[in-house]
C-alpha cells in the first residue's frame, strides 16, 4: 500500500484512525443525550483560542483547550436567563466567538492560516501531535467506560436517575467536557469545522444499524476508523485535501446507511418546525 | 342535534395499529360528558381524533362544526411574550382575515370572556406568570371567544388548586346551560358523577352511559385496574399519576 | 458628526450601508420568529449549507444567489429524507448535513476550483463588490419580512405558542410553517454577500436574541430586533471598514458584546 510508505502519511493515517476510534463512541453518547448542537458550537467557538495560539506560536492544543473552556463558560452564563433557551445562548456566544476568531485571523497583519484551522491539516501533524491525540483519546475512552452507567441512565431513564444515584445534569456536563477534550485532540487532524463529522457521522450510522447500545458503541468506533482510512485513501489517490476527505467519507457512510429506510407511518400530523426545531 | 357521533371508532398514532378501538358514543347540545381512563388509555387520543389530528382507522366519527380545544395549560409555551388577553384573542383568529388587525370589537369581546372566567383584572399580565388554574381559565376564555358549539377539554383540572377548581366547574355548568356540548377528560370520578354521561376508556371503550349506570365498581375496575382506590364498598378515588 | 458621515461618502460604503439596513429589517423581523420557534440552529445550518453552492457559482457561471438557493434546497431535501424514518434525531441529522456541506465546499474550493482567497469572502462576507442584484434581493427580502409578519405573524405566534391547539384555532399551521422555513432560506441567501455563509446568525439571530432579553411583548420583540440589528449592522460596517475586516466577523463581535451588556443589565436590575 503506497499510503503506508511515507512517514508523513503513516502519521496522518494513525492520527485520523485514532480520532475515529475515539470520536465514534463519544458521538454515540452525544446523539443519545442530544447534544449535537452543543458539539458543533463548541467546535466553532474555540476558533479565537486556536488563532491566538497560532499567532503566538503555541501548540494548537493549548489554544483549543483555552478556547473551549472560555466558550463553555460563556454559553453557561448566557443560558442562565430564562427567556433565552440554550439554543439561543449557544447561537449568540458561538457567533461572537467565531467572529472574533475570524477577525483575528483575517486582520491584514496576521499570517493567513485560517483555512487549516478551519478545515484541518492531518499531513501537518508532528509526532507530538500524534502522541497528544492518542493520549487525550485514551482519556476520553477511559472516562466513557467509567461513566457508562451514568450515561446510560441519563440517556434512557432520567426519571429514575436520582434513585439510582446519578445526576443527569452532572453527567451531561461531564460528557460536554469529554467532548471538549476530543475536539481539542481532533483539531489538528480535522480542524475546527469538520471535527463534527467524526463525532456525528459514524455514531449516526451505528444508531441506525443496531438497537443495542454495546453494538452501537463498537460499531461507531469501527466506522470512525474506517472513515479515517478511506478518507486518507481518497485524499491520496484523488489528490484532494485530507481533512475534508475524511469528513466527507464519514458523512457518506452515514447517509448511505440512512437511505434505505422504510418510511415511518405518519403519526400525529405535526408541523415541519416541531420536527426541525432544535435545543430545549 | 348531535354535536359528535362516533360509531365503532378506531384510531392510532402510526396509521397501522389502533391505540383506541370500539368507541361508540354521542354528544348532544347541552351535555357534559366525562371521559375517564388511565394514563395511556386513550383519553387524549380520542380528543385528537375528534380534532382531526389523527386518522380514523375504522368506524366513523362525525363532528358537527369546529370544536374548541382546551389543552393542558402546561403544554403551551410559557415563555412567549404574550399577555392573557393576547392568548384569548387567538380565539378570534379563525374568523378574521389574516391581514386585518383585531379591532376594538374583538378586544372588547375578549375582555368580556376574561371577565367571565374571573380574570379581567389580569388581562395585561404575561401568560407564563399566571398560576396553573388561572392559565387553564385563560385557555377556556379563548375557547369561549371561538364561540364553538363543542368544547373539548383535556384534563382541565390537573394541577389546579381547589378554589380554581370550583370556579372551573361553575363555568362548565354555565356552558352546559347555554346549550354547548362538553367533552371533558378527567381523573376525578366525583366530577363524572355530576355530569350527563360518562365514557370509560382503556384502549377500548368499556362503557358509555349515565353516571348511575357507568360508574359501577366492575366498570371502574375494568377501566382503571390497579389505579383504583376503594374504601369498603365505595370507590373513592383514582390514583392519578402526574404527567411530566 | 463628520467622523460618522465621512466613511459613508465612498460609493462602496453606501451600497454596503443600504444592504445592511435592508438586511437588518429582515433580520430583526424574521429573527423574532427564529428565536421563538427555536430555529437558530436551522438558520445557521442553512447558511453553512450554501457554501458549496457559492463555490460552484462563479466557475459554473450561475448567479450566486441562485446557486446558494439551490444548495439550500438540496440541503433541506436531504435533511427531510434523513428525518423521514425517525431513526435520527433532528439535531443529529442537521449536524450531519451541515458538516457534509462544509466538507464538500472545502474540497471544491481547495482542489477542484482552487478558489483561493475567494473562500474568505464566501465564508465571512465583504464590504466591496456588492452587486445591484444583491441589493435588490435584500430589498425584496425586507419587503417579504414586513408583509409576512403582517399577514402570517398571528399564525406563527399561535402555532408556536400551542401547537396542539393550532388546528382547533383554525390557523393554517402547516402552511404557515412551511412558508416560514422558505422565508428563512431566502433571508439567509440574501444575507450571504454581506456577512458570509458562516455568520448569517449575526443579523438573523443575535439581535433578536438580545431583544428577547429586553422585550415583554411581541411588538417589542419585533421592533427591538430591528433596532438592534440596524445598530449592530451599521456599527459593524464602520468597524469593518476601519479595521479592514470583512463585515461578518465585525458585526458578530459587536452583536455578542451588546448581548452581553443587555444580559448584564437585566441581572443588575
Amino acid at each position: 500500500m503506497e499510503l503506508l510508505e511515507s512517514e508523513l502519511l503513516r502519521r496522518a493515517l494513525a492520527e485520523v484512525v485514532a480520532l475515529g476510534i475515539v470520536c465514534g463512541p463519544l458521538g454515540v453518547w452525544i446523539l443519545h443525550l442530544r447534544h449535537t448542537y452543543a458539539a458543533e458550537s463548541l467546535a466553532h467557538a474555540m476558533l479565537p483560542g486556536l488563532v491566538l495560539a497560532a499567532l503566538a506560536g503555541l501548540p494548537l492544543v493549548l489554544g483549543a483547550a483555552g478556547g473551549i473552556v472560555a466558550a463553555a463558560l460563556l454559553v453557561a452564563l448566557a443560558a442562565r436567563d430564562r427567556r433565552i433557551g440554550s439554543e439561543l445562548a449557544v447561537a449568540v456566544t458561538v457567533g461572537a466567538l467565531f467572529g472574533l476568531g475570524a477577525a483575528l485571523a483575517l486582520a491584514p497583519d496576521t499570517p493567513a492560516r485560517l483555512s487549516e484551522l478551519l478545515f484541518g491539516d492531518p499531513l501537518g501533524a508532528t509526532d507530538g501531535d500524534l502522541l497528544v491525540a492518542a493520549g487525550l483519546g485514551l482519556v476520553v475512552l477511559l472516562a466513557l467506560g467509567l461513566g457508562g452507567r451514568a450515561l446510560r441512565v441519563t440517556a434512557f431513564d432520567p426519571g429514575s436517575a436520582r434513585s439510582l444515584g446519578v445526576s443527569p445534569a452532572r453527567t451531561s456536563a461531564g460528557l460536554l467536557v469529554l467532548l471538549g477534550v476530543a475536539i481539542v485532540a481532533s483539531v489538528q487532524g480535522l480542524g475546527n469545522l469538520l471535527v463534527l463529522a467524526l463525532l456525528v457521522a459514524p455514531a449516526a450510522a451505528a444508531l441506525r444499524a443496531s438497537d443495542r447500545l454495546v453494538v452501537q458503541l463498537r460499531l461507531a468506533a469501527v466506522l470512525g476508523a474506517v472513515s479515517g482510512v478511506a478518507g486518507m485513501a481518497l485524499s491520496y489517490y484523488a489528490d484532494v485535501a485530507a481533512g475534508p476527505s475524511v469528513a466527507l467519507v464519514a458523512c457518506a457512510l452515514a447517509v448511505a446507511g440512512s437511505l434505505p429506510g422504510r418510511r415511518r407511518a405518519v403519526g400525529v400530523r405535526r408541523g415541519p418546525i416541531e420536527g426541525l426545531a432544535g435545543g430545549r | 342535534m348531535s354535536l359528535v357521533e362516533a360509531r365503532d371508532l378506531a384510531t392510532g398514532y402510526d396509521g397501522l395499529r389502533a391505540a383506541l378501538r370500539g368507541v361508540t358514543f354521542t354528544v348532544q347540545e347541552g351535555q357534559a360528558i366525562a371521559v375517564l381512563g388511565p394514563n395511556g388509555g386513550g383519553k387524549t387520543t380520542l380528543l385528537r381524533v375528534l380534532l382531526g389530528e389523527l386518522a380514523v382507522l375504522a368506524g366513523t366519527c362525525t363532528v358537527a362544526g369546529r370544536a374548541a380545544y382546551v389543552a393542558q395549560s402546561g403544554r403551551a409555551r410559557l415563555d412567549f411574550p404574550v399577555s392573557a388577553l393576547d392568548v384569548v384573542l387567538m380565539g378570534a383568529y379563525a374568523r378574521t382575515s389574516p391581514w386585518r388587525r383585531l379591532g376594538r370589537a374583538e378586544r372588547a369581546r375578549a375582555t368580556a370572556m376574561l371577565d367571565r372566567v374571573g380574570l379581567a383584572g389580569r388581562a395585561g399580565e404575561r401568560f407564563g406568570t399566571l398560576s396553573g388554574g388561572q392559565r387553564q381559565r385563560v385557555l377556556i376564555a379563548r375557547a369561549l371567544l371561538q364561540d364553538a358549539p363543542l368544547l373539548l377539554l383535556d384534563e382541565p383540572f390537573t394541577g389546579v388548586d381547589r378554589a380554581s377548581e370550583a370556579e372551573l366547574l361553575a363555568i362548565l355548568d354555565e356552558l352546559r346551560a347555554e346549550g354547548r356540548g362538553l367533552l371533558v377528560s378527567t381523573h376525578d370520578i366525583e366530577h363524572a358523577r355530576r355530569w350527563d354521561r360518562v365514557l370509560c376508556l382503556n384502549g377500548v371503550q368499556i362503557a358509555f352511559g349515565p353516571p348511575g349506570e357507568a360508574l359501577t365498581p366492575q366498570i371502574l375496575h375494568a377501566t382503571y385496574g390497579e389505579e383504583l382506590v376503594t374504601l369498603g364498598e365505595e370507590t373513592v378515588a383514582v390514583h392519578a399519576h402526574h404527567h411530566d | 458628526m463628520d467622523a460618522l458621515v465621512d466613511p459613508f461618502s465612498a460609493p462602496y460604503m453606501q451600497r454596503a450601508l443600504l444592504a445592511v439596513v435592508l438586511l437588518a429589517v429582515a433580520g430583526g423581523l424574521f429573527g423574532a420568529w427564529i428565536a421563538l420557534r427555536r430555529l437558530a440552529f436551522f438558520t445557521h445550518a442553512v447558511g453553512t449549507a450554501t457554501f458549496p453552492g457559492l463555490v460552484v457559482a462563479g466557475p459554473a457561471g450561475i448567479a450566486a444567489p441562485v446557486a446558494a438557493l439551490g444548495a439550500a434546497a438540496l440541503y433541506t431535501a436531504g435533511l427531510a429524507r434523513l428525518l423521514r424514518d425517525g431513526r435520527l434525531a433532528s439535531d443529529a441529522a442537521t449536524g450531519l448535513m451541515l458538516v457534509a456541506a462544509l466538507a464538500i465546499g472545502s474540497i471544491l474550493a481547495g482542489d477542484v476550483f482552487e478558489s483561493g482567497a475567494e473562500v474568505d469572502r464566501l465564508l465571512f462576507g465583504t464590504l466591496l463588490g456588492l452587486s445591484d442584484g444583491d441589493l435588490w434581493l435584500a430589498g425584496a427580502v425586507a419587503a417579504l419580512a414586513v408583509g409576512c409578519t403582517a399577514v402570517l405573524g398571528r399564525t406563527w405566534l399561535a402555532t408556536g405558542f400551542d401547537p396542539g391547539a393550532a388546528r382547533s384555532l383554525g390557523v393554517p399551521a402547516a402552511l404557515g410553517d412551511w412558508l416560514l422555513l422558505a422565508m428563512l432560506a431566502l433571508a439567509v441567501v440574501a444575507a450571504l454577500p454581506c456577512v458570509g455563509a458562516l455568520l448569517v446568525s449575526t443579523l438573523l439571530v443575535v439581535p433578536s436574541a438580545t431583544a428577547r432579553l429586553l422585550a415583554g411583548s411581541m411588538r417589542g420583540l419585533l421592533a427591538g430586533g430591528v433596532a438592534l440589528a440596524l445598530a449592530e449592522g451599521v456599527g459593524g460596517l464602520l468597524a469593518a471598514d476601519e479595521l479592514n475586516l470583512p463585515p461578518g466577523p465585525a458585526i458578530a463581535v459587536l452583536g455578542g458584546a451588546v448581548f452581553g451588556l443587555a444580559a448584564l443589565a437585566r441581572r443588575l436590575r
